[in-house]
């Protein structure tokens, strides 16, 4: 980016913002989407993340080059901020801990290497607990749904949905 | 093990309904539930990413501008700062009606992409003074028969002064005029004349143009879909989607650019059309309509009587009490005039902004021996530590003619109500929360703090409510068009609620639990939660969510209820 339009960038010109926000929030909200999978947090954080990057480019004096990387890292801060918080309540495992290759997703050919990392534990889940699971998280059925479709319970369809999630996570801890 | 399952299981549900689910803002119960809810993350990482809806780019735009990030040419740093201010196009025009102000005004509120358009539009009324049109509203069913229902003359400024008189259909005779001193209603029927404050004026005539402009400026889309002829003028049809509720289409004067004329979106076999004929603009109403007179044989009833006094010590002797609060107006405003309301001994300050004189604030104070009660329409904050009413639209308030109504728009009166050592404060004013929250600060000393829907997560019921996404945005369709209105009160969605788990096969008669046995714990303006208090009720608490739309006109629903213990 050229001095002249950072520096409007700078002062806040609206059409400078305009403009950097056209050609960046397709990456960054679904960046942000892969982390929380669901559009009203991904929108949500995605707007966060300009109001605070442009915030930090209108006080900072450096020049920053990669505005992508620059604002996939404040949305990693905006989640790493709401994981804090959240950890102050409890204990658990936050968003971010749980992913320890999250930078893995900068990268496509890692996102690629991930997803074959889940379809080749989902193969190894019983015929059930992998049909439910399709049904249920990846074509988004409701468990009403799914028990139609497979002709059980609804709670017998809850009951297969944890173990095999219980199965799904330690097969995943393993591979990773 | 039961629970677990069942936790993940709404997890997933939320996830695939594409809401943040409550669990993203509480702490997990355990690691091990934790571990599960990231491994349906991961797994649904398989899909495709749900994008943003229409209009997402211009709402963030649109946010950053209100936010900050955008700069906001010719405003200075201390007013953005400090007041950071919703500045609507009447009150800059009532400041300084300059081109450039106007200008840089315009380009901060402009939505992405409509910009052309809205610009034409805000730069064509910039010129104008005031206006007088006829406006002719009429009803088109779904078989396309059209039938008039009323005729208005209309007569408005840019100062908000208005005269409307309805020359045809159930109002015939009916004027309504506000000259900025004082507002009144004519009843040529009753030969009554009706006077009032002329602030605070929730009043809004139909198809008000800068009114229209301003909702065309904050659309979040504007797409020109044809031409069209109206009363001899050339016109381009435009369809606006606004921020809430159904799209709907104005013709604008290929000419002056000006909206002529005004068609609702069709809901429930029914739409509203509005248009302008015979429109001349002027340089101001005729003062023969902005003075108040008495017809013969007519009865004044005056809504609001108050008695002017020259000092708060004057008012005080007549009100029986001296109130203890600054006496110094709030920086930016000045105090108007003190008044008393003899019959309920209130004592009434009015405040003006020094810059302009759009920004009004009318503070009522009164001693109070009963409950503080709020309005089941309001938002629960604090002053201090004290809990104070907040309401964001005011539509009604005592002795002023309500707003709203099937043309009615949203306005930007707010008002604060709180009560401290037996005395009752409430301020009405058109500034926004923000500017509020400072004019309290320096008239008392004291933080006004309106909750943030969503920052703190409430406590979850025990027992969730399903509910279905789909009927509810129907319900708020209905509710946008004027049918159910009680689904905008959380009380009374509640005492409904209760009463079909009481009689669960239908209500006859009264409901089994009343409106008065139940309050507000709080209210976000969100999220919402009501309790019971009835023996009788097998329900003690009751959770209710604004589901489609997170505003006061955003309907509620029942999301969950603690049985009675």
């Amino acid at each position: 980016m050229e001095e002249k339009e950072f520096a409007k960038l700078q002062e806040g010109d609206r059409e400078s913002v305009e403009k950097l926000f056209a050609s960046t929030w397709k990456d960054i909200y679904r960046f942000i989407y892969y982390k929380v999978q669901n559009r009203e947090e991904a929108e949500d954080i995605t707007q966060e993340t300009y109001v605070r990057a442009l915030d930090h480019i209108r006080r900072s004096d450096k020049k920053i080059e990669k505005h992508v990387d620059f604002l996939k890292t404040v949305s990693l801060n905006i989640l790493r901020d709401r994981w804090r918080k959240r950890s102050r309540r409890g204990t658990m495992v936050g968003i971010e801990s749980i992913d320890p290759t999250e930078t893995a997703v900068e990268d496509s050919s890692d996102i690629v290497s991930q997803r074959e990392l889940i379809r080749n534990a989902l193969d190894r889940l019983s015929e059930e607990q992998r049909k439910v699971i399709e049904l249920r998280i990846i074509k988004g059925y409701s468990t009403a749904e799914t028990a139609k479709i497979m002709n059980k319970k609804e709670g017998t369809i809850r009951v297969l949905q944890y173990r095999g999630l219980k199965a799904l996570a330690e097969l995943l801890k393993n591979s990773v | 093990m039961r629970k677990k399952e069942k936790i993940l299981s709404e997890y997933i549900d939320s996830l695939n309904a594409e809401i943040k689910p409550a669990r993203h803002g509480k702490p997990a119960e355990s690691a091990e539930l934790e571990e599960l809810m990231d491994t349906v993350r991961k797994v649904r990482s398989l899909r495709e990413p749900a994008m943003p809806g229409d209009g997402f780019e211009s709402r963030v735009i649109s946010g950053l501008s209100k936010t900050g990030p955008i700069h906001k040419k010719g405003a200075s740093s201390k007013s953005s700062a400090k007041y950071a201010r919703k500045r609507v196009w009447q009150k800059s025009l009532a400041a300084v009606a300059t081109i450039a102000l106007i200008a840089v005004l315009a380009y901060f509120i402009l939505p992405f992409g409509n910009s052309n358009i809205v610009h034409a539009m805000e730069r064509s009324f910039d010129a104008v003074k005031a206006y007088h049109g006829i406006l002719e509203i009429a009803t088109i069913d779904g078989q396309g028969q059209e039938t008039i229902q009323m005729v208005l003359d209309v007569w408005a400024d840019k100062e908000g002064r208005y005269h409307v008189a309805h020359i045809e259909g159930t109002y015939d005779g009916l004027i309504t005029a506000n000259n900025g001193r004082t507002k009144w209603q004519k009843r040529a029927e009753e030969k009554s004349l009706n006077v009032f404050p002329a602030f605070p004026d929730p009043y809004r005539f139909a198809f008000e143009l800068g009114k229209e402009i301003e909702l065309a400026a904050n659309a979040i889309e504007i797409r020109e879909v044809g031409e069209d002829t109206i009363a001899g003028r050339q016109t381009t049809v435009l369809e606006v989607t606004p921020q809430g509720g159904l799209s709907y289409r104005i013709w604008v004067d290929k000419e002056t650019k000006l909206p002529l004329r005004k068609q609702s979106g069709m809901f429930n076999a029914i739409q509203y059309r509005m248009t302008y004929k015979d429109v001349e603009f002027a340089d101001a109403i005729p003062d023969e309509l902005m003075s108040l007179s008495v017809p013969d044989g007519f009865t004044v009833v005056d809504e609001n009587p108050v008695q002017l006094v020259s000092s708060i010590e004057e008012a005080g002797a007549i009100a029986g009490f001296l109130p203890a609060i600054s006496l110094e107006a709030p920086e930016g405003f000045e105090i108007e005039r003190i008044a008393v309301e003899t019959e309920t001994k209130t004592i009434k300050m009015y405040f003006i902004s020094s810059s302009d004189g759009y920004e009004k604030a009318v503070l009522s104070l009164r001693r109070t021996n009963s409950g503080f009660e709020p309005d089941a329409m309001a938002v629960l904050g604090k002053i201090g530590d004290v809990d104070t009413e907040i309401i964001l639209n005011v539509q009604d308030d005592l002795g002023t003619i309500p707003g709203g109504g099937v043309y009615g728009g949203s306005n930007d009166i707010c008002s604060v109500r709180w009560q401290h050592d037996a005395y009752e404060y409430k301020l009405v004013a058109n500034i926004s929360p923000e500017g509020l929250t400072v004019f309290i600060k320096d008239l008392f000393g004291k933080e006004l703090t309106i909750p943030a829907a969503y920052e703190e997560p409430q406590e979850g019921p025990m027992i969730k409510v399903p509910y279905d996404i789909e009927v509810e945005k129907n319900t708020q369709k209905s509710v946008d068009s004027g049918s159910s209105p009680w689904r905008l009160d959380p009380v009374y969605v509640a005492q409904v609620f209760v009463s079909l788990e009481m009689s669960p096969g239908g209500i006859e008669g009264d409901y089994p639990i009343d409106y008065d046995d139940l309050s507000i714990l709080s209210n976000d303006g969100v999220n919402a939660i009501i309790e019971v208090n009835d023996p009788e009720s097998p329900i003690s608490r009751v959770y209710l969510e604004r589901l489609v739309r997170q505003d006061d006109t955003g309907i509620w629903t029942v999301v969950g209820y603690d049985p009675a213990p």
